[in-house]
């Protein structure tokens, strides 16, 4: 109930409308994420990878 | 002549060259059998009757002045909604967008039609190319045609679905976590993900922008050749765009599988269902009896793609949609603003670590191609679902249990093959996936073309 209040209320926050039957949904969404991150465990230093990121080679020079 | 629509572009391009058929003629069977079957497959929303006709007549002209193009000339084509067609409505399967004209062509789109494909229309896809069961509130529901009670898969399904009726000889898709190989598997028909880069994706409508990707699909592994061959290259308007050299795709497609190692990671051994495991396992066995080296290994980094799949999909696509979702909410399907609206709820440490994650899994991906020359599991864990009544619960459910065997290939830009193993025992396709490393497109073509000559439709769980 907690958590579905603090997606109502995340959404609110940031001037969505809320449609009541969405936040079930969302909340799944949410929850299936939160439960594949335990598998980061594994990797304990993930967090010290480079992140892979769009390069724009128009915007960057390469010599 | 109903059977020339189910002719491939392969099959049909000596014929067109010969001049013993008449592009006027196929496009125009092609219409027809859209007009008729159309109404209750919904795989066109924009049907283009007088430009496909206009094009063939021309098509037909240079032809017999003798200026034939080559193999895609006066073949049919379907193109996905979320392609720009200038002039032409590309909806995008979206409320938002139901009548945005663009004025200009995706650059792929632009190439195909230089090489003389006829395009038959604009083609149904999952709203916004962000779904898997292919129900749409706004454009209609696009049906499978081996049995229309069950989805076609999405979101690129307004192609396969064409492709798997006859309504289309080639059709593009795009694919961010799934979408040409999830509804090519749903439909028995052939779809390739490319290397991010490959392809240009300029004039192709947003999903999440480090991972769309644009790519063909076909009745047959040849025809997918033939259109790679044409999509692929450099785009300067394209800022993710590969300078990578260009291989013929089509020759040497006969070249054999002896000796060729394939890599079965555990992963994609588990949470299978039973048809799909089955025909899997036959699947393992034919390859092992046309010559390949085939182990399971273990490759515990594809375990990070489901949640980086979803934090970066919904991160980015929430992003790009940030404005629209505040103020036009109620032109989003609900499955799509939940979808979309989680992602506004990840955090920024969310988003980093699962790009993080991307590189893990793509050294990851790097080390077992050391070890072998491609990977193989099947192409979705699960058969062909009924439509369900609550479609909205339905969609994020086939998303929750496919993405895990889509987005890997994504998160690490690597090319995927979906093709054809077999139908489960009611008779829905089943498929798999080739997994090679980046620009192995023609390696995967290869395989699939001996793996294509072993009619794996005819194999029943």
């Amino acid at each position: 109930m907690e958590e579905m209040n603090m997606i109502r209320q995340g959404l609110y926050l940031q001037g969505f409308s809320v449609y009541e039957a969405d936040t079930s949904y969302i909340h799944n969404i949410l929850c299936t994420m939160n439960q594949a991150q335990a598998s980061f465990t594994a990797f304990p230093h993930l967090n010290q990878e480079v992140p892979i990121t769009i390069v724009d080679k128009a915007l960057m020079r390469d010599e | 002549m109903s059977e020339l629509a189910f002719l491939t572009a392969t099959e049909l391009a000596p014929l067109i060259q010969s001049r013993q058929l008449s592009p006027v003629e196929l496009t125009n069977d092609m219409l027809n059998r859209i007009d008729s079957m159309d109404p209750s497959l919904r795989t066109y929303i924009t049907p283009l009757h007088d430009l496909a006709r206009h094009h063939a007549k021309k098509a037909e002209a240079d032809i017999i002045s003798g200026a034939y193009k080559g193999p895609l000339h006066g073949i049919p084509i379907g193109i996905k909604d979320n392609y720009y067609t200038k002039g032409i409505r590309t909806s995008v399967g979206s409320k938002l967008f139901a009548n945005f004209i663009p004025d200009k062509t995706a650059t792929t789109v632009e190439k195909l039609l230089g090489a003389g494909t006829i395009m038959l229309g604009k083609q149904n896809l999952h709203e916004l190319a962000a779904g898997s069961t292919r129900t749409n509130p706004f454009f209609g529901t696009t049906r499978n045609p081996w049995n229309t009670q069950y989805m076609p898969g999405g979101s690129s399904s307004g192609g396969t679905a064409s492709l798997a009726a006859g309504l289309t000889t080639v059709a593009t898709g795009s694919d961010t976590f799934g979408s040409i190989r999830l509804p090519a598997a749903m439909c028995g028909v052939y779809g390739l993900k490319t290397t991010y880069g490959l392809t240009s994706t300029h004039g192709i409508f947003p999903t999440a922008m480090s991972l769309d990707t644009a790519g063909p699909m076909a009745r047959s592994v040849s025809d997918l050749a033939l259109m790679l061959q044409c999509m692929a290259g450099f785009d300067v308007n394209d800022p993710v765009s590969l300078k990578a050299p260009i291989p013929n795709y089509t020759e040497h497609l006969n070249q054999g599988i002896k000796g060729l190692k394939i890599g079965i990671p555990s992963y994609y051994l588990e949470g299978l269902d039973p048809d799909v495991e089955k025909l899997f396992q036959h699947a393992i066995t034919t390859l092992q009896h046309l010559g390949a080296d085939i182990k399971e290994m273990a490759i515990p980094e594809l375990t990070l793609s489901t949640f980086s799949g979803y934090a970066i999909v919904t991160g980015e696509a929430s992003n790009f949609h940030y404005e629209w979702l505040r103020t036009r909410p109620e032109e989003y399907s609900a499955d799509n603003r939940a979808f979309f609206s989680a992602g506004t709820l990840t955090t920024t440490p969310q988003y980093v670590i699962a790009q993080q994650a991307r590189r893990k899994m793509t050294e990851a991906f790097d080390k077992a191609f050391e070890d072998v020359d491609v990977l193989l599991g099947p192409t979705i864990p699960m058969t062909t679902p009924a439509f369900s009544e609550n479609w909205v619960d339905q969609n994020l459910e086939v998303i929750r249990r496919c993405l895990p065997f889509t987005a890997p290939v994504n998160l690490t830009g690597t090319p995927g093959l979906a093709v054809p193993m077999g139908l489960d025992q009611r008779g829905l396709p089943v498929g798999m996936q080739f997994i090679g490393n980046h620009l192995s497109e023609k390696c995967l073509l290869q395989i699939g073309h001996v793996w294509e000559r072993t009619e794996p439709l005819s194999i029943r769980a």
